[in-house]
């Protein structure tokens, strides 16, 4: 069985409207983003995290009152699945380092008085105070940075070219702010693990982008005379296959994670599946076309020299 | 399972000979010695995963972090300040009664900031003499400047400042781990962090009573015994004697008095005869009046010390100092031994718990929390369910698929994949690694990653069959074709996961652990193992055709 039979098709030719597309909704995020849309977790921002197990099924409203009454502002709702009677609890008013817990003190101590025909079963906890929320937000941007320098300066090596490592780079960013779009589009938090997930994207894309290069480099081997569009668009077309069968593997496999991961992998579930989409399109529509942009400048370059 | 088999030593011996016939395999082409030497290995994995999870009151192997076994994950910061300003106290301590011992005036001693000291209005005619005593007496770690006038500035260096930050937070962690065995929990983590140095990761899997964990863990505990000068209602009452302003040699503390809500004030001398450092033992016992009280002993030096002092001093007050807090003050009525107690209105707990603290000692430093992190056991087993629950999904959709789509050969994958996840649990229980939730997911995506390899050698076999190639060069050509590409995508995937390392010790690690292990045995798994079934099935025989 198979997908498509000798597929052919012009993937460079329309190059450009994705590239637009790709520009209109990372333009669309930054500016979505920038106008404050972005949730950040409470290991980014500082703060207060409680999930809090009852006894019973909670009764949010009567949980809001009690807790609003200490800790204005705070956001409840329910967590998880709906047998499991829990709540989330987050506290916007940031954490003192002089007294980090004080503000999770005063919501369990107020439900224990306002709600006690309910107790609380069991707890988790997050709380972050301010430095480490500043140093972790720090290290989130540096380490996606320097992660995609390390893989630009491996696929230089490897490829013997800088084109191709900045454009498996370029590609692979593009994925990273795309996610990060959609993430606020969709209202999810960036917490630890969505950072994680984009890491690995970054390596994923980059995986994805290598498949189809090494192609080429195979291509460029025997067949010298060419044009290297050509040469891209059939390495593109040989891949076709594998690209649309490994991706779609291990996108059902991330979408299992996002279905059923519960709700702390919810956030890097939902990055995965749209990495893996996002890193797919980037492979076919931004690195190999930046590359053949690259070397169709230098043909044009060429020819006039030659002629002359 | 044989007990022999549970044991460290030759589970270790196990692996590593499985480990050798594996590189001996490779240099090899014959299929027998390679289907041994890899049979052998999984095997081997296989014995040393067993049991993964608690399994008939066995302990699992793979350690599972916190976030699925319950726990608290704390991250502290020594307050270096504390340590710094002690060291000047001490030199301010010592150069006042050098230069008294020498008979040298002056007109004051006093600490300027939490690095230096000043001294001030040395008598001209000496000013050479505190010169050569200052230098003297801080020439390692200090820096002694001089401005005329008799006034002097003495600093800590930089490299001493280092010097004490990493010997405060070692100490720290030192004290910490003896806390924390105090309190009976397994397998705790308490390690330095942070490129400042100055933070300190605690990790207790499995502890309950986070409110407890926490006061045991933050108390400084710095005990001290020291003479009382005067006692009084107020602050004011109590300066009123000496002009206002507290002596240099003295400090103002307050206690709990007998009454409920009237604290006593109370001027203690600034030396301390007995530290929380002279301590032998501490326990808790009951008075007179069957309360609770802490007994602690001295150890031999500070026991002459102590009782000589106490010979001196008869009929004068003894206050009892934890953490700048005078817990009672009584009157010395004769000379003191080794053993002695601590009275207060403690309850058995707080008793307990305080002789815990004073047997592991005090913090060098006070310390402030900067992250705190529980789990309740419960909702980290409804994790475990979650993240079980997610593998299996993944993995069933992608076997569904596989068999679907490649046939027999998916069968292959199907076998590879299983190999990968022996190999990735295997390593873990090997290396003492944790499993997290990110973790689990780590695995999945290492499952995406293995399916890619398969399909990326199959899509290959394929085109050489389409081009006429015979089943055996279709496949060896398939192989060969793909392994450059199967070396670059995963060393690129590892450089990406390298760097989730240095997110520290929480669950991002566990998730960085799990791929990089997995991306190296998918190498295994996906390339070799299916090449060795590959070959295995097609055999000697002539194959005309090939289930892919």
């Amino acid at each position: 069985m198979e997908i498509i039979k000798n597929p052919n098709i012009d993937f460079l030719g329309k190059a450009k409207y994705f590239v637009l597309l790709s520009a209109a909704v990372i333009a669309a995020g930054v500016f979505w983003i920038a106008s404050g849309h972005m949730r950040f977790g409470v290991e980014f921002s500082g703060g207060t995290q409680l999930v809090l197990q009852f006894q019973g099924a909670p009764e949010v409203d009567r949980i809001r009152d009690a807790v609003t009454r200490v800790s204005p502002g705070a956001v409840i709702q329910t967590y998880g699945d709906a047998g499991e009677n829990k709540v989330l609890v987050r506290i916007s008013q940031e954490a003192s380092e002089a007294d980090l817990d004080a503000p999770a003190r005063a919501v369990r101590q107020t439900l224990a008085d306002a709600y006690s025909q309910n107790p609380v079963t069991e707890s988790s906890s997050e709380i972050v105070g301010p430095t480490v929320g500043a140093d972790l937000r720090r290290k989130a941007v540096w380490l996606t940075v320097l992660g995609l320098l390390a893989q630009l300066v491996y696929i230089t090596w490897r490829f013997k070219g800088g084109i191709w490592g900045i454009a498996a780079t370029l590609a692979a960013l593009h994925d990273v702010l795309v996610c990060l779009a959609f993430l606020a589009f969709f209202g999810f938090e960036v917490t630890l693990n969505v950072i994680a997930a984009l890491l690995t994207l970054v390596g994923y894309s980059v995986n994805d982008t290598i498949v189809i290069f090494d192609r080429a480099r195979e291509n460029l081997q025997h067949r010298r005379k060419d044009s290297m569009t050509k040469l891209l668009n059939d390495s593109l077309n040989q891949t076709l296959t594998r690209t649309i069968i490994s991706n779609g593997t291990t996108f059902l496999a991330v979408l299992g994670l996002f279905l059923f991961g519960g709700e702390v992998l919810r956030g890097f579930g939902f990055t995965m599946v749209v990495g893996i989409i996002v890193g797919t399109y980037s492979t076919l529509f931004i690195a190999v076309p930046l590359v053949n942009w690259w070397y169709s400048r230098q043909e044009k370059d060429a020819k006039p020299a030659r002629a002359a | 399972m044989p007990a022999a088999l549970q044991n460290p030593v030759t589970l270790w011996l196990l692996l590593t000979a499985a480990l050798a016939g594996l590189v001996y395999a490779f240099m090899r082409e014959e299929l027998r010695v390679r289907g041994i030497a890899y049979g052998s290995f999984l095997l081997a994995c296989a014995v040393a995963v067993w049991p993964p999870y608690e399994l008939m009151g066995v302990p699992g192997r793979v350690k599972l972090g916190l976030d699925l076994r319950g726990g608290i994950h704390l991250v502290l910061q020594v307050v270096v300040e504390d340590a710094r300003n002690a060291t000047v106290d001490d030199a301010v301590t010592t150069a006042r009664d050098q230069a008294t011992r020498k008979g040298i005036q002056f007109g004051s001693v006093q600490r300027a900031t939490s690095t230096s000291f000043t001294v001030d209005g040395t008598e001209p005619a000496r000013v050479k003499d505190m010169r050569d005593l200052l230098r003297d007496y801080f020439r390692g770690g200090w820096e002694v400047r001089e401005s005329g006038e008799g006034r002097f500035t003495v600093e800590m260096s930089d490299l001493y400042q280092r010097q004490l930050k990493d010997q405060t937070v070692q100490e720290a962690i030192r004290t910490l781990e003896r806390r924390v065995n105090a309190l009976g929990v397994a397998e705790p983590l308490i390690a330095a962090q942070g490129a400042r140095g100055d933070q300190i990761l605690v990790q207790l899997p499995g502890v309950t009573d986070v409110e407890q964990a926490k006061r045991v863990i933050k108390m400084t505990a710095q005990l001290s015994l020291r003479l009382v000068e005067t006692q009084a209602a107020s602050r004011e009452a109590l300066l009123s004697g000496t002009g206002g302003r507290v002596p240099d040699n003295m400090e103002l503390l307050s206690g709990p008095g007998d009454t409920p809500g009237e604290p006593v004030y109370y001027l203690v001398r600034r030396e301390a005869l007995i530290t929380g450092r002279d301590l032998k033992s501490a326990r808790v016992g009951v008075d007179e009046n069957n309360r609770p009280q802490i007994n602690f002993t001295l150890n031999a030096t500070a026991t002459d010390k102590f009782s000589r002092e106490t010979a001196r001093n008869i009929n004068r007050q003894l206050a009892i100092v934890l953490d700048g807090t005078v817990y009672s003050a009584p009157v010395i009525q004769s000379k003191l031994g080794a053993d002695n107690r601590i009275t207060g209105r403690f309850t058995t707990q707080e008793a307990d718990e305080l002789s815990k603290i004073l047997k592991g000692g005090a913090l060098p430093a006070s310390l402030r929390y900067l992250q705190e992190l529980t789990v309740g056991a419960s909702l980290g087993r409804d994790s475990i369910r979650d993240g079980v629950r997610a593998s299996i999904a993944s993995m069933a959709f992608i076997s569904i698929f596989m068999l679907f789509y490649y046939r027999l050969s998916g069968l292959n994958a199907i076998i590879a994949l299983a190999a990968n996840l022996l190999i990735v649990l295997a390593a873990m229980a090997y290396s003492d690694a944790t499993l997290t939730l990110p973790g689990i997911a780590g695995i999945i995506l290492t499952v995406g990653v293995g399916v890619d390899t398969n399909v990326l050698v199959f899509e290959r076999i394929r085109e050489e069959l389409r081009n006429g190639k015979t089943v055996r060069a279709a496949v060896q050509n398939g192989f060969d074709r793909v392994w450059i590409t199967i070396l670059d995508t995963h060393a690129t995937a590892i450089i990406a996961a390298a760097f989730l390392f240095q997110f520290g010790t929480g669950p991002i690690k566990g998730f960085a652990v799990t791929l990089v292990i997995g991306l190296v045995a998918n190498v295994f798994a996906s390339y070799f193992v299916s090449k060795f079934l590959f070959e295995w099935v097609l055999g000697k025989r002539h194959v005309e055709s090939l289930s892919i």
